[in-house]
């Protein structure tokens, strides 16, 4: 039998949903065809009728019929003070739809940084979580213990949006049954264990020290611009966007919205830096060997960078 | 519930800009009122204040994940007020092209993979166009679906060789743009442009742009549809006969207030022209029941929150004056949906393509409107027709820009200062106000096309547009009431609007079946 999925949109802007539409090669009426799985409802493009769709929702909270894999766009909507009157669903509180699809579900896939961490969601005045973190805090709404109905935590593809391959590659991967290793934030390692500094065009201005202090000067966005490519985990200067580029590469920095703490309290285009070097370095790396290393590098910067020659 | 008669259904309406509900009263099978129900508050604007300068164009563009760069757009505009800054031409049309790229996927997502999806309800079976429905807009499957999602993604690569990506970018910045394309960056995307004009003359429209643009009148185009099977079988054609065929052009009137904030700046010495005298493509302006086209004063805008789940203020504000409070409890009777109430010179207003078409004067429009007022049909065929429109002039200016001339003029810090970005977003007016005060965003108030569209009541209690446009609208099956989902996603309520029954009375007596071809 096909393994079905049912599509819930909550305290979000439909982005992911977007996102999923601009998925290439195959695209979604390919894959959802392709790899055979039967789209219950999903709010965008369902045809089912209000009467049916009803009946479905009570089908699925049942358990009548068993639900394989549920989707979950934006983030839970608490507030205010608890109540989930923010956002609500056949006038009661959505977070209670969320908690009975959730206790049926085969799997849960947090589409996007709203559903997983709570993303922009979380950053204004409406309690919002993601399912299973609030931020970088484990726990969420589900709470940090919760598993699915076939013994998973919620799989977290976070994005704002979600990356149209992450999310195809991840439900193909779903509906033949394959568990993908996930890191320690429950988010694939096949798509989250790359930074976004990793293949972009820029990586030599990183690598020498040549800094873009203003838009368009066409060096590395880091230092100054706020760009959070060597700290955030993605995908996207592998896959790129829309088959063509990313914000990195267009002179844009990364933001890093795929990160836990997304969007960030400290001023977007602007890096926090001490004496000209940024307070949060790339992953994982030492401050002072990083510091040598950077002082050493910018001395050996070739003219050619220094003088932009390469245009990328 | 029940009352002399009076039948209530509630209805959940899903959607991209938040959920929707909306309480419909109906008599007879007939539609007596209407209420528009917000429900889910976000809080964006609360979220700003007190955030850096620039957060705007990071965060707004993910108030919708469909028109993120119509937001990106007008949050750079109203730091470019405030900043004073002179934009280079190249920055202009890099915006403008990126701004075209998003209306028209919007336009065709919208109208062939969500609007056109209405054909295949239930309450159609055995309509002579049902099977063809089918065959044309099945869910993922069917064959004009299954070309605009192809086709509307690439038109999107656009915004990504302009811009990094689609959707939630950032690179419209006060002062121009941040990316700076070259030659081959600029080459491709006029041949996507080319390569999506071929395809949307043949599919959506049946005939090349020139042949559809002599269009210029109601009988016109029925001579127009009449002329060829290749008009026929397009999806424009379909959808034309659809609309008569099941009465489309009966519903959804509404007040005939139209707003439209104008957009896309035509730069100094462009090829292109705009179609009033004026420094915008798309000209503003404001149309009262039936009256000319006035200019647009923003200062006239006000927002009511009598009805909304929001603090209490007497009358209107100003959205520089605007207040944010959220506020729900358990025992409210009055209040009923997280959208304020903008209103235009104290008045609702709909927005949107017909608006736009209509204050810019497209003749093809302004005769059928004259005919009977608008309708949901001539609203659905103003946006299935927008992208006729851009397509020559983004192609020009696509080939204006210049990859040797600036595309940013420095803005390093932005001023102490009170600035807006007005601009028509493809669902119609969209406005952001903002005051910065010592490098942080001190004020920000959003008005959405959706919240002029779908605003609830007012502080003297008028109705917004499509409560207004639903009055009147005949229920056959309060089970499947279809007709209602027609005339909200006839103002592209953002995404579909999956219509949830909520409660219902016994519907099974007392009404009368609307009649139907």
């Amino acid at each position: 039998m096909r393994p079905n999925l049912y599509w819930l949109q909550c305290g979000g802007c439909s982005g992911d949903t977007m996102s999923m539409l601009n998925a290439d090669s195959p695209n979604i009426a390919e894959a959802t065809n392709s790899i055979g799985l039967d789209v219950l409802f999903h709010p965008s493009f369902s045809t089912l009728t209000p009467a049916r769709h009803l009946r479905l929702l009570d089908e699925l909270v049942g358990g009548a019929l068993p639900l394989d894999i549920l989707c979950v766009e934006g983030s839970v909507i608490t507030g205010p003070n608890g109540t989930g009157m923010f956002e609500t669903f056949a006038g009661r509180p959505k977070k209670d739809l969320i908690a009975e699809l959730a206790a049926q579900a085969g799997l849960i896939v947090a589409v996007g940084t709203c559903a997983a961490f709570g993303g922009v969601t979380r950053a204004g005045d409406v309690g919002g979580l993601g399912l299973q973190f609030a931020g970088k805090d484990a726990g969420g709404f589900l709470g940090p213990d919760f598993l699915s109905r076939e013994g998973s935590p919620v799989i977290n593809l976070p994005g704002c949006p979600v990356h149209p391959q992450v999310l195809i590659g991840t439900l193909s991967a779903l509906v033949v049954g394959k568990r993908l290793k996930l890191n320690e934030r429950n988010a694939p390692l096949e798509y989250y264990n790359m930074l976004v500094h990793q293949g972009c065009t820029r990586n030599e201005y990183h690598e020498y020290q040549i800094e873009e202090t203003d838009f368009g000067q066409m060096g590395c966005l880091f230092f100054h611009m706020g760009c959070h490519g060597p700290l955030a985990h993605g995908p996207c200067n592998k896959f790129l966007w829309n088959n063509r580029s990313c914000k990195t590469r267009s002179g844009i920095p990364c933001f890093g919205c795929t990160e836990p703490d997304f969007p960030q309290d400290t001023p977007f285009f602007e890096t926090p830096n001490i004496v000209g070097l940024p307070i949060n370095l790339p992953d994982g790396v030492d401050r002072p060997h990083y510091l040598a290393y950077k002082g050493m590098a910018a001395a050996a910067a070739p003219e050619r960078l220094k003088h932009r020659q390469p245009k990328v | 519930m029940t009352e002399n008669g009076k039948k209530t259904i509630d209805l959940a309406l899903n959607r991209v800009e938040g959920d929707l509900e909306l309480k419909i009263e109906h008599e007879d099978g007939v539609v007596t009122n209407a209420w528009s129900k917000g429900i889910m508050y976000r809080g964006f604007e609360n979220m700003l204040k007190g955030r850096g300068a620039r957060d705007g164009l990071v965060l707004t563009p993910r108030v919708c994940g469909i028109c993120g760069t119509a937001h990106l757009l007008t949050a750079a505009k109203a730091l470019d007020m405030i900043s004073g800054v002179h934009l280079p031409t190249n920055a202009m049309l890099v915006r403008n092209v990126a701004m075209m790229a998003e209306h028209i996927q919007s336009d065709l997502r919208h109208g062939i993979l969500m609007f056109m999806q209405d054909c295949l309800n239930p309450a159609y079976v055995g309509l002579p166009l049902y099977e063809e429905a089918i065959h044309r807009y099945q869910t993922f499957k069917g064959r004009s679906v299954v070309r605009t999602i192809r086709m509307t993604k690439k038109i999107l690569e656009i915004v990504a060789i302009l811009g990094g990506q689609w959707p939630n970018s950032s690179f419209i910045v006060p002062g121009g743009v941040a990316s700076v394309p070259t030659f081959n960056d600029i080459v491709n995307c006029t041949y996507i442009i080319n390569n999506f004009t071929t395809w949307y003359e043949e599919q959506i429209l049946g005939c090349p742009l020139d042949r559809w643009q002599q269009v210029r009148s109601e009988q016109e185009l029925q001579a127009w549809l009449d002329e060829s099977d290749s008009h026929r079988d397009s999806d424009l054609g379909f959808f034309i006969r659809f609309a008569r065929l099941v009465d489309l052009h009966r519903l959804g009137r509404g007040h005939g207030n139209f707003l439209s904030f104008g957009q896309l700046e035509l730069p100094e010495g462009s090829a292109v022209h705009g179609h009033r005298d004026g420094a915008l493509l798309l000209s503003p302006g404001f149309i009262g029941q039936g009256q000319a086209a006035t200019d647009c004063d923003q200062e006239l805008v006000t927002e009511h929150v009598t009805y909304s789940h929001f603090v209490d203020y007497p009358g209107g504000l100003h959205p520089f004056d605007g207040q944010t409070q959220p506020y729900v409890s358990p025992y409210e009777i009055i209040k009923y949906s997280f959208c304020k109430a903008p209103r235009y010179d104290g008045r609702p207003a709909e927005t949107g393509p017909l608006a736009q078409m209509l204050i810019s004067g497209h003749p093809l429009f302004t005769d059928m409107i004259a005919g009977g007022g608008p309708n949901a049909y001539i609203r659905e065929l103003a946006r299935l027709t927008r992208p006729a429109e851009l397509l020559p002039a983004m192609k020009i200016w696509a080939g204006e820009i210049d990859p040797e001339a600036p595309f940013y003029q420095s803005v390093r810090e932005i001023p102490d200062g009170r600035g807006y970005g007005l601009i028509d977003a493809s669902r119609g007016a969209l406005g952001h106000w903002v005051e910065i005060s010592r490098q942080k965003i001190a004020h920000y108030q959003i008005i959405t096309p959706t919240a002029w569209n779908g605003s609830p009541r007012d502080h003297d209690g008028v109705r917004g547009p499509w409560e207004e446009a639903l009055i009147g609208t005949p229920i056959a099956d309060p089970d499947n009431p279809v007709e209602i989902g027609h005339v909200i996603r006839s103002f592209d309520a953002c995404q579909v609007c999956a219509v949830h029954l909520l409660t219902t009375d016994d519907h099974t007596a007392g009404h009368s079946r609307c009649l139907r071809v």
